[in-house]
């Protein structure tokens, strides 16, 4: 049987690749301006944001977990950031807090999840709205704009002529698949969501490694913020809103599946990809915004869809991961 | 394998499927209009005036918006795929005063003139990008916020304690509006403002924040709120709370639901703005613009208040 699952993990990794490409000869007839290089790199900077944070997502959905909180977190971390920079201090160090208080928040989601054994549904929505108004409070709810170009290099940059958000997210990719498939902390992340019981009596830490794993997502959400504040040369403490929904939407287009266990790296990337790809596409055709959330939103479905009949058992997809 | 196709060309029909009613279009001469919401009345006004505006011109428009209002990377992506598409000429009203000036300055890299409705932007940040804009049309909020704080003053007859429901903090429009009431009410001593929160311009909000006042002032004889969602969301709260003393409402920018409050005597009044004016007149010189003809640096559009009087004599076809 093992050939089987082999075959259908791969042939989803496909569809959805060939979702992607599908949909950008599309937009190739349609439009003339959509296949240009400088368009194909718009698309990639303005992925960028959605990739990064999706990364931190794809490992916590394949713990069977979830984080509602990024958004709220990209806004905290930018804020701090921000609030750094303008204070004159230097752009590395500030970058180092920023990328800090993500990861800080993500430690706290972590253990309460792990030590404290609440329902991460639960518990990172508690962060989602406390890191919110964390940065609401902090900032007197006004953004902090206004930063050097050293510091927007970072959005504004660009290396062998290719932007350094764009180049910042293909390395990270690159690390994750490494950290995913290659370490013990990507092995025992499939083993707890495929089965955390297992999992825990075969001698693996597994609140340890969730706690890591809840840290990363929110390291990485910080490093999200580092890219926004620099692309929008501001920090807004309502930065990020509803940016948890677009990185979960990029995972589970990806194929990852939202009871854990199971997941490729490579395809969250082509998840965001299609969304990037999408909006940007039906901006030049000038589509109405409307309609756009509508052909957006049935993307979502149809490639959850594809997913499920590819895997020919149709488990609820909200089984245990996130009210167990 | 042949079912791992299958839903893929199923998608790709429904993006298909939209698309090609727009697609004859591309050739013409087209300007875009970046909106901040295209679900608010007053936004949906300014896009009617656009949109007539591009129609006895003869040229295409675009009008585009971010899915949430105050989501500025969405509005810039939106700018940054419009230049990618080439339009002639951009019409932007700022989710954010700042945030939007890189979009802006890549847009004069692509020497796309670049039109400012409605929404000022922060000239120092437009300054130290070297980013710039030809025109700015609208109104002054801060006159309206003006003339709101008078009639508040003149209906208290210069003493009382007034209630304010603010915008988003940070947010230029509302700044601007408040600055102006202030102003008004600091020319009459016996005014004191008790209480002043933000309902972040929505109506759900502006109930349960202005219910949370009444609780704290419940002999608070007047509100403004900084636009007409949260003074509607307001009116809501006090009808709920049956206050035995009548409170005056007045809300900014007279939308057609507030029109009706007004006349059934549940708000006061509201600051009139003419966002239809606004859109039409930005069409018209971002078509100006893409021809080469110079216009105006500020293209003022009015504002009034409209009380109950003013409908009556109006008739009803607001």
């Amino acid at each position: 049987m093992i050939s089987k699952e082999l075959f259908w993990q791969n042939s989803r990794q496909l569809g959805t690749l060939i979702g992607l490409l599908l949909v950008m000869i599309i937009f190739w007839i349609l439009s003339p301006y959509f296949m240009t290089v400088s368009n194909l790199l718009n698309i990639a900077e303005q992925t960028s944001i959605n990739a990064i944070i999706a990364v931190g997502m794809t490992f916590v959905i394949i713990t069977a977990g979830i984080d509602l909180s990024v958004g709220s977190i990209v806004a905290l971390s930018g804020v701090a950031l921000a609030d750094m920079l303008q204070a004159g201090h230097a752009g590395p160090l500030a970058i180092a807090v920023g990328l800090m208080v993500g990861a800080l928040c993500g430690l706290v989601n972590g253990s309460l999840i792990s030590y404290g054994k609440l329902p991460p549904f639960i518990a990172t929505l508690g962060m989602m709205s406390v890191a919110r108004g964390a940065a609401l409070f902090y900032t007197d709810g006004r953004p902090i704009s206004g930063f050097n170009a050293d510091f927007r290099f970072l959005a504004t940059g660009e290396v062998l002529s290719i932007p350094v958000p764009v180049v910042l997210m293909l390395f990270l990719y690159g690390i994750a698949y490494l950290v995913l498939n290659r370490t013990k902390l990507g092995r025992y992340a499939y083993a707890i969501g495929g089965n955390e019981e297992a999992a825990n009596l075969s001698g693996i830490n597994t609140k340890l490694v969730k706690t890591i794993v809840y840290g990363l997502c929110g390291l990485l959400s910080g490093l999200a913020a580092v890219v926004l504040t620099a692309r929008l040369n501001s920090a807004q403490p309502i930065a990020g809103m509803m940016y948890e929904l677009d990185a979960i939407a990029a995972v589970v287009i990806g194929g990852t599946s939202l009871m854990g266990g199971e997941g490729k790296i490579s395809g969250t990337l082509i998840g965001a990809f299609i969304m990037g790809v999408l909006r940007n596409g039906l901006n030049l055709l000038g589509i109405s915004s409307f309609t756009q959330q509508i052909i957006i939103g049935s993307v979502i479905i149809l490639a959850v869809l594809v997913d499920m009949t590819l895997r020919n058992d149709r488990k609820p997809l909200f089984g245990k991961g996130l009210f167990k | 394998m042949i079912r791992a196709w299958t839903f893929p060309t199923l998608l790709s029909v429904l993006v298909v499927l939209p698309g090609c009613r727009k697609s004859e279009q591309i050739d013409k001469p087209t300007i875009a209009f970046v909106m901040k919401t295209l679900n608010n009345p007053f936004f949906i006004d300014m896009r009617k005036g656009a949109e007539a505006e591009a129609q006895r011109l003869g040229v295409s428009l675009i009008v585009q918006a971010a899915e949430r209002e105050v989501d500025v990377e969405k509005q810039m992506q939106i700018v940054e795929n419009l230049i990618q598409r080439k339009v002639s000429a951009l019409c932007i009203t700022p989710s954010g005063s700042r945030e939007i000036v890189p979009a802006i300055r890549k847009a004069n890299e692509a020497n796309i003139p670049v039109l400012i409705v409605d929404t000022r932007v922060d000239q120092k940040a437009l300054a130290e990008a070297g980013a710039t804009t030809l025109s700015f049309i609208g109104s002054d909020n801060k006159d309206g916020g003006r003339i709101a704080g008078e009639f508040i003053v003149a209906q208290l007859n210069g003493k009382g304690s007034i209630a304010v429901l603010e915008g988003i903090p940070g947010h230029e429009t509302g700044d601007d509006r408040l600055h102006g009431l202030r102003l008004a009410l600091d020319q009459a001593k016996g005014i004191k403002i008790v209480a002043s929160q933000t309902a972040n311009w929505e109506r759900d909000q502006g109930f349960n924040v202005f219910q949370n006042i009444l609780q704290a002032h419940p002999d608070v004889q007047a509100l403004f709120a900084c636009n007409d969602m949260m003074a509607l969301g307001a009116i809501e709260a006090i009808s709920a709370a049956q206050s035995k003393h009548k409170i005056i409402v007045v809300g900014f920018d007279a939308i057609d639901d507030s029109r009706r409050a007004i006349l059934k005597g549940e708000m006061s009044a509201s600051v009139a703005q003419h966002p239809e004016e606004m859109g039409s007149l930005a069409v018209e010189h971002a078509y100006k613009a893409m021809k080469g003809e110079r216009i105006p640096l500020e293209i003022p559009i009015r504002i009034e208040l409209v009380k109950k009087e003013d409908l009556l004599g109006q008739g009803s076809n607001k």
